[in-house]
């Protein structure tokens, strides 16, 4: 596999955890316009924790995500009550903050005569632990791919179980829910850190890969990205949300055939889809008549 | 200190007006629609564009260019409106919201093959130095935005209350099933209502690229998120409560700005709003 290949994957496999992400929130009927911030936090606190303190990135992407846990349950706490367009916007300004918070973070330490650490708007270098520890970028790619898979199982053997069916209940009628004993509100709050933890993961990832972040790269952008990954993809099932990044990352950024076009063959592309499958290509329906099909 | 407060406050009531001509857009199609359009801003970017094109190639004037600006960010209105809400009228508010993204980046990377440098300059909506009045600055360019906005919130109210149109785009509002059930074309006046605010967008982005004289890809995100912004504090779907929300905003941010720096002044503005969400009185997140 030649460089380019590799990037191209790695970076589909990173932002498919941004993307099962959102997912998770959009099947529990929550629309988050802020898992950005949560990848933003994963990103940031592993990086320092690796870069500034000497972690091993395990524990250190163990520690972030407790980190994108917390912060999500932040956020959720007091916002789940509202409903839809509210719940989008509150998650909206939360992940805004947390970005100029990123903005403002001003704090280096000196390793060996190099200043280290996230320089407000100057965003954060060197956070070279993959690189120092001689993990090769196919080895690396291999890694991202077996914890996404890991995390696809995971959610696989949920949605199967009870869980996966209170999952949707609670999405699409949360009276009823509520009717039949599920406690919706600690439900969704569950959910709320779990996304925000999966969020956190991708993030830790993702700055050990790129080895440099900066605030811009956790705006609106990405996350309502996220949200349409998920949506074209599918909610039928968790391959919907993965489905989504492979079209955008891998077929139009990495096919280069659509240069500078990218956009507006992808924008396009998504509007027209929405009107034929406004659930996305994996739909519940597609799902059940695969599984038909194939069991 | 207190001139400086009353200085912050004529800057806010300024930046205020056209926050106000952008969230009135923004209200008008979430109250019909109820449906929120992310392209809202980038179409006025698109707008925008045009006219900086059209002045680039032909040097034409203001007024042209107004048109322009008008002309295009309507078609681009419309086009967001055939491909992203027309389709999903009855549907899915999530899918429409997300196709008005994807059109979001098309008309974005649309206006950036056809200018790609990072800034444009835009003619001034006036040359000659600002007014002084009683030892306080007055930007001419700020009163001619109040003005606009007060002119735009008359019409408005005029064409709502007193036309055909306003009686039917008020009723589908009020309930789109007994205005369909009465006879009233549910379709043709959603079209109507994004054509009017798309064209109060473009008044909004012609005069505010006038006033900062560039044009720049930071537009459309903006121009988003500040209506966006305004209508929600005013507590979404209200015509007054969008005008109210984006003069808290406008004053909110020049008195942040003021004390705090830019940075800050954002945060504080995207707390606000968070901080009214979640505690704030109920009738504001139940409409």
């Amino acid at each position: 596999m030649d460089d380019y290949a590799v990037g191209v994957l790695t970076n589909i496999g990173l932002f498919g955890f941004l993307a099962i992400s959102a997912y998770l929130l959009l099947l529990a009927g929550e629309m988050s316009f802020g898992q950005q911030a949560f990848f933003g936090v994963g990103a940031y606190s592993g990086g320092m924790l690796t870069a500034m303190f000497g972690w091993p990135l395990p524990l250190a992407a163990i520690a972030a995500m407790g980190l994108g846990a917390l912060a999500a349950l932040m956020v959720a706490l007091p916002t789940l009550r509202l409903r839809g367009l509210y719940f989008a916007m509150a998650t909206l300004a939360a992940a805004e903050m947390a970005r100029i918070g990123f903005e403002l973070l001003h704090w280096q330490v000196e390793i060996e005569g190099e200043k280290i650490g996230p320089e407000g708007t100057q965003g954060f270098r060197s956070i070279r632990w993959v690189f120092e520890n001689g993990v090769e970028p196919g080895a690396y790619l291999a890694i991202i791919w077996l914890m996404l898979a890991a995390v696809v199982a995971a959610i696989l053997a949920l949605e199967r179980a009870r869980l996966g069916a209170t999952l949707r209940g609670v999405g699409e009628d949360p009276e009823l829910a509520a009717a039949l004993g599920v406690d919706v509100t600690r439900f969704k709050l569950g959910v709320a850190a779990v996304a925000g933890a999966l969020a956190a993961f991708g993030g830790v990832l993702y700055a050990h890969h790129n080895t440099y972040v900066e605030p811009r790269n956790f705006d609106i952008m990405l996350g309502v990205h996220s949200l349409a990954y998920a949506l074209i993809g599918g909610l039928g099932t968790v391959f919907g949300p993965l489905l989504g990044v492979i079209v955008d990352l891998g077929l139009l950024e990495g096919s280069r055939f659509f240069q500078g076009y990218r956009m507006i063959v992808f924008g396009g592309l998504v509007a027209l889809l929405l009107v034929f499958r406004p659930r996305g290509l994996l739909d519940e329906r597609m799902v059940r008549w695969l599984k038909q099909r194939f069991s | 200190m207190l001139f400086d407060l009353m200085q912050n406050t004529l800057d806010g009531l300024a930046a205020g007006a056209s926050y106000a001509l952008l969230a009135v857009g923004f209200t008008l199609i979430f109250g019909v629609l109820r449906r929120v359009n992310l392209s809202y801003g980038p179409a006025i970017m698109l707008g925008c564009y045009a006219a900086t094109l059209v002045h680039l190639h032909f040097g034409a004037g203001l007024l042209v260019l107004a048109i322009v600006c008008v002309l295009a960010t309507v078609l681009a209105g419309a086009f967001v409106e055939r491909l992203c809400f027309a389709p999903h009228r009855r549907g899915s508010a999530i899918a429409a919201m997300v196709a008005s993204f994807a059109l979001w980046m098309q008309l974005e990377e649309a206006a950036i093959l056809a200018l790609p440098k990072h800034l444009y300059a835009f003619p001034g909506l006036y040359e000659g130095a600002p007014l002084e009045v009683a030892g306080f600055t007055v930007r001419i360019e700020a009163l001619v935005m109040l003005g606009a906005a007060v002119l735009v919130c008359v019409l408005l109210w005029w064409t709502l209350y007193r036309t055909r149109f306003g009686v039917a785009a008020r009723s589908v509002i009020d309930s789109p099933l007994a205005a369909e059930l009465s006879g009233i074309s549910v379709g043709r006046v959603s079209m109507g209502v994004f054509a009017l605010a798309s064209a109060i967008g473009g008044l909004a982005g012609f005069l505010i690229s006038a006033s900062v004289e560039q044009v720049t890809p930071m537009l459309g995100m903006w121009s988003t998120l500040k209506g966006l912004l305004a209508m929600m504090l005013g507590g979404l779907g209200s015509l007054p409560g969008a005008v109210v929300g984006a003069l808290v905003l406008g004053l909110v941010e020049a008195h942040s700005q003021w004390f705090l720096g830019p940075q800050l002044r954002d945060f504080i503005a995207f707390l606000l709003l968070f901080v009214l969400l979640a505690i704030g009185p109920r009738w504001m997140t139940t409409r």
